[in-house]
């Protein structure tokens, strides 16, 4: 039994976090700020590295890691919070590599093809081999297929079945959010849930991109109470300040350890991983909005501006809250499930 | 990353639940603390007959030597089998015996060790003060020495079971002349000395096994000193650090089952409308599922830190962390108790069941106080975690 990450795991960790550095860093334009199209190079230089791939078996076209791999990874991705349908490419890879579309498969992994996530406003939309109902579309543009994500079955769907999208302006600045209405549309491949767990694979990542947030806003918070001088002291030595830092590192902790918890059990086959993976979700959607809010706070009036990285990392975990369901969804979930092993 | 454990770790699981299934004491007394008392004692007793008691104490001094790994194996199985806690052997078990093997004399350790791995005796703590809780360094209880003894006067408080312990932790200042965390001295109490009374105080959860300890002229030999003269405050502190670490394992385990119990009446019990079972209330519902998912971290929490140990060896002050979640968690389940009790939630020390739920939830208030207040945690945190300026 070990928690800790191996050297190899972080190895993993910090060439995505310098890589993800690096390109957020070198772009001309503020992506995180600016809805921007996806930079088709470094979607495909992620591709190459495999990071769509990452926990899928070498058989089936992937790199032969397990999930808690992908939950590092997508920890560096809250960490950053870079642009792009990180998530709908790792999740439609598998999905068509599992479907047995392996040409289909291999170029999502290559990041060739985009994949837009398409969420259900309602559970009466849902995934199955005809496609009905209200969506929300994530990261839409220049997509060749949508995913959706169920606990009932995952679809992937063409693009040009859609139908009219209506853009609408995210919350996120750097999200493409569009609605788009579905009508019997056929999917391209579709899978009901079963030994895939990839709704509970999605959770887990959307818990460990959350985790991450809550990590980033701890360490943004810290440092700036750190520096940051008021009535000559630095604002970190008041309690009211350090205390609040103190419950962001509790709810860090607590994320990253429940994320990595329920990415092994769901790696090891464990008969509890639904549970695991729904106590993720929930403990990393607590931990990251309220990290967020109390960074924000923590920043003052910095904290309030656009320019400040504090209001990002919020509307990105309200953009991931809004993913494979909801927190109040998972909380619904959680409790009908037999108790953990 | 893995959750697997060890071969060995499995079979010493099997066996663990099989005598566990065979030993444990069964039908813990919830409200009647005498009772809980020799149902502690019985027992410590029943683990050292099998070879249990000091789950993690070295095996040269009589304890079971178990891994970090294996003591989790023990307290999951022990919070299976519904033997929540060890109350009145905790201070003998969790801190006194760690005390004596990091700093006793040879004489100490065989005298005294023993004993309460037997369960022979009953520890508790003499540090807090009633001018001294959160700043204990500032203690005043004052030991004089005279001839081969120590003559100590002053008062202590908030020290569990101590009216019925025979041993006591017992700091106190031998030296007011330097800086207040020089000059305290680690003594072992003798509780039936000349000159000790304990008075019971009574809780807001009713109990009364939480006393004031006054002390005038009490006598203790200085072979009854532990470590050096003036230098019990860091005898003190490498057992507190040891208490953040494992120590509290057991309730932090123990209480993913009270979450499941929980649930379990909440499915039956009628709640708060009086109609319907109370899980069929919304709120009610979404709080046992958050309870639910947040002891799962906790879990996971435990088994970090437990990896961190196994790597880095001794516990850091990430135990302050899980200690925190832990005491936030556990009144959020006694509060959360009471919601689902609805109309039978005021019923107080009545022996059913069902109402132990309102004498745990009264008991809860304590978690963020005892071993460290919840405020001086997120110091701990604040400055030893994060580097915040002081």
């Amino acid at each position: 039994m070990d928690l800790l990450l191996s050297d190899e795991q972080q190895e993993i960790a910090s060439t995505v976090a310098s890589l993800l550095t690096d390109d957020l860093g070198n772009d001309t334009i503020d992506v995180r700020r600016t809805p921007t199209p996806i930079n088709r190079e470094t979607w495909a230089r992620y591709g190459e590295l495999g990071w769509f791939s990452l926990g899928l078996d070498e058989g089936l076209g992937g790199v032969g890691y397990g999930l808690a791999e992908e939950a590092i990874l997508f920890r560096e991705i809250g960490r950053q919070i870079p642009p792009g349908p990180f998530l709908a490419s790792t999740l439609s890879a598998r999905l068509a590599a599992l479907g047995g579309q392996s040409q289909l498969a291999g170029s999502i992994a290559a990041g060739r093809t985009l994949v837009a996530l398409a969420e259900p406003r309602n559970p009466d939309s849902a995934a199955g081999a005809s496609i009905s109902g209200s969506f929300d579309l994530f990261d839409g543009q220049d997509a060749e297929y949508v995913l959706i994500v169920t606990p009932r079955g995952a679809a992937l769907v063409a693009a040009e079945d859609l139908g009219s999208l209506q853009p609408t302006a995210c919350i996120d600045p750097s999200v493409h959010l569009a609605t788009v209405d579905l009508s019997g549309a056929g999917a391209a491949l579709y899978r009901p849930a079963g030994d895939d767990l990839l709704f509970e694979r999605g959770t887990i990542l959307i818990a460990a991109t959350l985790a991450g947030v809550a990590e980033a806003v701890r360490d943004m918070a810290t440092e700036y109470a750190k520096v940051r001088e008021q009535f000559g002291r630095p604002i970190g030595v008041n309690q009211a300040v350090k205390h609040r830092c103190a419950d962001m590192a509790i709810l860090a902790e607590a994320a990253a350890a429940q994320v990595f918890f329920a990415a092994v059990s769901v790696d090891e086959g464990r008969g509890d991983a639904a549970f695991q993976a729904s106590a993720a979700r929930i403990v990393a959607t607590d931990a990251a909005l309220e990290g967020a809010r109390a960074n924000i706070q923590i920043h003052g009036g910095m904290g309030y501006t656009f320019e400040c990285d504090a209001n990002l990392f919020l509307k990105r975990s309200h953009v991931l809250d809004r993913q494979l369901g909801d927190k109040y969804a998972e909380l619904d979930r959680l409790i009908d499930l037999p108790q953990a092993i | 990353m893995d959750l697997q454990f060890s071969v060995a770790d499995l079979s010493f699981r099997e066996e663990v639940r099989t005598w566990l299934e065979e030993n444990a004491p069964k039908d813990r007394p919830q409200n009647d603390r005498k009772a809980l008392t020799e149902y502690d004692i019985n027992w410590q007793k029943i683990q050292w007959a099998g070879g249990y008691a000091g789950i993690s104490w070295p095996a040269e001094y009589g304890g079971r030597g178990a891994s970090l790994t294996q003591q989790l194996v023990w307290f999951e199985e022990c919070g299976r089998a519904g033997i929540p806690g060890i109350d009145t052997c905790f201070v003998g078990i969790n801190h006194a015996g760690p005390t004596l093997i990091a700093s006793g004399t040879d004489e100490q350790k065989s005298f005294h060790l023993p004993k309460i791995l037997r369960g022979d005796v009953i520890w508790c703590q003499g540090f807090s003060e009633p001018g001294s809780g959160s700043d204990l360094a500032s203690l005043s209880t004052r030991g004089i020495i005279d001839g081969d003894e120590l003559a100590v006067t002053g008062q202590k408080i908030w020290t569990s079971f101590g009216d019925k312990a025979q041993y006591q932790e017992l700091l106190v200042r031998t030296d007011a002349s330097g800086s207040k965390h020089k000059g305290i001295t680690w003594i072992i109490g003798d509780m039936s000395a000349p000159g000790i009374e304990v008075r019971p105080i009574e809780t807001m959860a009713g109990d009364a096994d939480f006393c004031e300890v006054f002390y005038d002229e009490a006598r203790f030999p200085l072979t009854s000193v532990v470590g050096r003269l003036n230098d019990g405050w860091n005898v003190a502190m490498s057992t507190l650090s040891f208490e953040r670490g494992t120590a509290f394992m057991l309730s932090q385990v123990a209480l993913a089952q009270v979450v499941e119990e929980l649930i379990d009446v909440a499915r039956t019990h009628t709640g708060p409308d009086g109609r319907r079972p109370a899980i069929a209330d919304d709120e009610i519902s979404r709080h046992l599922a958050q309870t639910r998912a947040d002891v799962a971290a906790l879990r996971a929490m435990t088994y970090l830190s437990i990896s961190r140990g196994a790597k880095y060896g001794t516990p850091g002050p990430e135990g302050s962390i899980s200690k925190l979640r832990y005491s936030d968690l556990s009144q959020r389940v006694g509060r959360l108790a009471i919601d689902v009790l609805g109309h039978d939630a005021l019923n107080f020390r009545s022996r059913s069941q069902l109402h132990s739920w309102v004498q745990e939830y009264l008991r809860s208030y304590a978690a963020s106080i005892g071993g460290g207040t919840s405020e001086i945690q997120r110091n701990i945190i604040g400055d030893r975690v994060l580097g915040l300026p002081r």
